[in-house]
């Protein structure tokens, strides 16, 4: 970590990460309305000094909404990548420490669900249950799982033939212990930077979901449905399309920084 | 080399019925009988068209059974008729008793859909290369440094938002560009060359945008690729023979950096079909991505399964097309060394 923040680029990804953080965390302490608030002699007004981003088509306040919005994005692409890892780091686990036929069947798993267009297997999904958060972070955690298991297999499989495992069976260790004590420790490095990268492309695609009508149900807020009205009053409200738009931008952006940060960091072949 | 491509070919059968098991699990995620309001079923839906569903998916036989009549209707590309009230084929087109053909709605909307990802595929590699190649050849100094933040920002912008400003700005404040539709009114009227022009000026916003995050991936691609290549011996070598620069660049080093390149333009395809959805629906082109959202807005599971079950076997084809150029770039592959 220490040696992550070294790098500017994942410096600035921690900054940004962690004041969104603060500001989605702190969200009902700091905003000043309530972001369902309607209110129709406030409809469509421009960013002042009382409503910081401006008002909707519903007279709601922006920077409420944004801050709520926050929160859901936040959430989604945690739990979210969440189920993600928790399922591939299992299967990876299994498929690297048992090799042979488990090996083949998981592998080919993953090369099946990687064969499918992932927006359209989350949307085909989305369409026979009901959009809803919990029904979205589960949805993405099922259909990003692939990238992980492949990463733990392949760490396994490396860290299989070093002799600290060899040092560990003859010892009398048995496969629980050679996997949760010996090998998991030892391959966290990569899972922690694909968690990182990977809560990066589950906030866009939660907003783009949430854009397409299809993700977080108004009058819920998220940055993706925020825009949604930013669509529709991109004429006479620009504030509607670029405060959400912003905010993805940054979000996503600091989290690949960092990602990309640890990433380097971890890596012994670009470690300086 | 035919030996290679016949165990290319034999190994999609297992995956094509993966995917098909996948897909046939999905509706079935539903709760209860995806024939109920409770599913989310069109509730203004006729007796009639549930009965029709029941009978298309054979809800009332046990679950082994349906699969196996699901995959035999696969196998002979019948996917079955829309829910929406023109009832159009899903997949090819049919001739009725009359002999009037009624055009399928993949049919249709396919290519166009191949059209602008091979646009946005030209466009990543005319773009990335040079970008990758640029950095790469000045190693953190300004254009790397410059061509980093692009990445970084690429990779960041949601495509939605980006299309949403481009629309604004090039379409209705500047009126530079059409934003909606693959053509405009007078289509029909304009000569050969305005209509590809016609055409050309209609795509340009949706191809930049399906292209974005390739381009960002792709040039760091290129930049780290060259970068270890630049540091092998075998550079060294050619440098210390006297060869020109440009020749150890693009000859020596480029060649083999490219290689990699590939696989990963092939395992870009799903993404960019799946990425297709929220530009497509965005600038109202009659694509497979627009096809699918309207699907799935209106619940109209035949076209959900068939364009699913087509997309991912085009995945398939992308990906066995990828392998076989990288089995002719390089040698080793198709002699089975690697």
């Amino acid at each position: 970590m220490k040696r992550a923040l070294a790098n500017p680029l994942a410096r600035w990804g921690f900054a940004i990460i962690v004041t969104i953080l603060v500001l989605a965390i702190f969200a009902p302490l700091l905003v000043p309305y309530d972001p369902d608030a309607i209110d129709v002699k406030a409809i469509l007004l421009a960013p002042s000094s009382s409503h910081w981003m401006g008002t909707d088509g519903l007279g709601r306040d922006v920077f409420s909404r944004m801050l709520y919005g926050a929160r859901i994005s936040l959430l989604v692409g945690f739990v979210a990548v969440g189920i993600a890892t928790a399922i591939g780091v299992i299967l990876g686990a299994i498929s690297g420490f048992y090799r042979g036929g488990v090996d083949s069947f998981i592998m080919r798993l993953v090369d099946i669900m990687l064969s499918i267009p992932t927006f359209f297997l989350i949307l085909a999904v989305i369409a026979f249950l009901t959009p809803s958060i919990w029904n979205i972070m589960v949805v993405i955690g099922l259909t990003s799982w692939m990238g992980v298991t492949r990463l733990v297999r392949a760490e396994f499989l490396s860290l299989r033939e070093r002799e600290f495992l060899l040092a560990a069976q003859t010892l009398g260790a048995g496969d629980m212990r050679l996997i949760f004590r010996h090998l998991l420790p030892n391959s966290l490095g990569p899972v922690i930077v694909s968690f990182v990268l990977g809560v990066a492309s589950a906030v866009l695609v939660e907003s783009g979901l949430s854009f397409l009508g299809l993700g977080v149900q108004p009058p819920q807020a998220s940055w993706g449905n925020i825009l949604t009205d930013g669509k529709e009053y991109i004429q006479f409200a620009w504030w509607l399309s670029l405060f959400p738009g912003m905010a993805i931008l940054l979000t996503v952006l600091g989290y690949n920084l960092l990602g990309e940060g640890l990433r380097d960091a971890l890596d012994p072949r670009t470690r300086k | 080399m035919t030996q290679y491509l016949m165990k290319r070919l034999l190994w999609m059968v297992p995956m094509l019925i993966g995917i098909s098991l996948i897909s046939f699990l999905i509706m079935h995620l539903a709760p209860g009988d995806i024939t109920t309001t409770e599913a989310g079923f069109n509730p203004k839906a006729s007796e009639e068209s549930r009965q029709k569903l029941r009978e298309l998916y054979h809800l009332d036989e046990p679950l082994l059974v349906q699969y196996g009549l699901w995959l035999k209707r696969m196998g002979t590309l019948d996917f079955g008729t829309s829910f929406a009230s023109h009832q159009r084929p899903v997949f090819w087109q049919k001739q009725d008793a009359e002999g009037n053909v009624t055009p399928g709605m993949i049919q249709e909307a396919l290519p166009i859909t191949l059209m602008i990802n091979i646009l946005s595929l030209l466009l990543i590699i005319a773009v990335a290369l040079p970008l990758g190649i640029i950095a790469s050849l000045h190693q953190n100094g300004p254009p790397d440094r410059a061509i980093t933040v692009f990445v970084f920002v690429g990779f960041a912008v949601p495509g939605f938002w980006l299309a949403l400003i481009m629309m604004y700005w090039l379409g209705v404040v500047n009126n530079w560009l059409p934003i909606s539709g693959l053509r405009s009114l007078d289509h029909e009227h304009m000569g050969a060359l305005a209509q590809i022009w016609d055409i050309v000026r209609h795509l340009a916003i949706p191809v930049f945008i399906s292209a974005l995050g390739g381009l960002a991936g792709i040039s760091l691609f290129v930049r780290n690729g060259m970068l270890e290549v630049l540091h092998q011996d075998y550079i060294t070598t050619a440098r210390a023979k006297g060869l020109p620069e440009n020749t150890v660049i693009y000859r020596h080093a480029l060649r083999n950096a490219l290689l990699p390149l590939i696989t990963l333009l092939g395992l870009s395809i799903p993404g960019l079909i799946g990425g297709s959805v929220i530009a497509e629906s965005l600038f109202a082109i009659p694509g497979m991505g627009k096809l699918f959202y309207d699907a799935v807005l209106m619940r109209d599971f035949p076209v959900i399964m068939g364009i699913l079950t087509i997309g991912a076997a085009l995945t398939l084809l992308g990906n066995m097309l990828a392998d076989l150029a990288y089995a002719w770039a390089d040698p080793r592959v198709r002699r089975g060394i690697r």
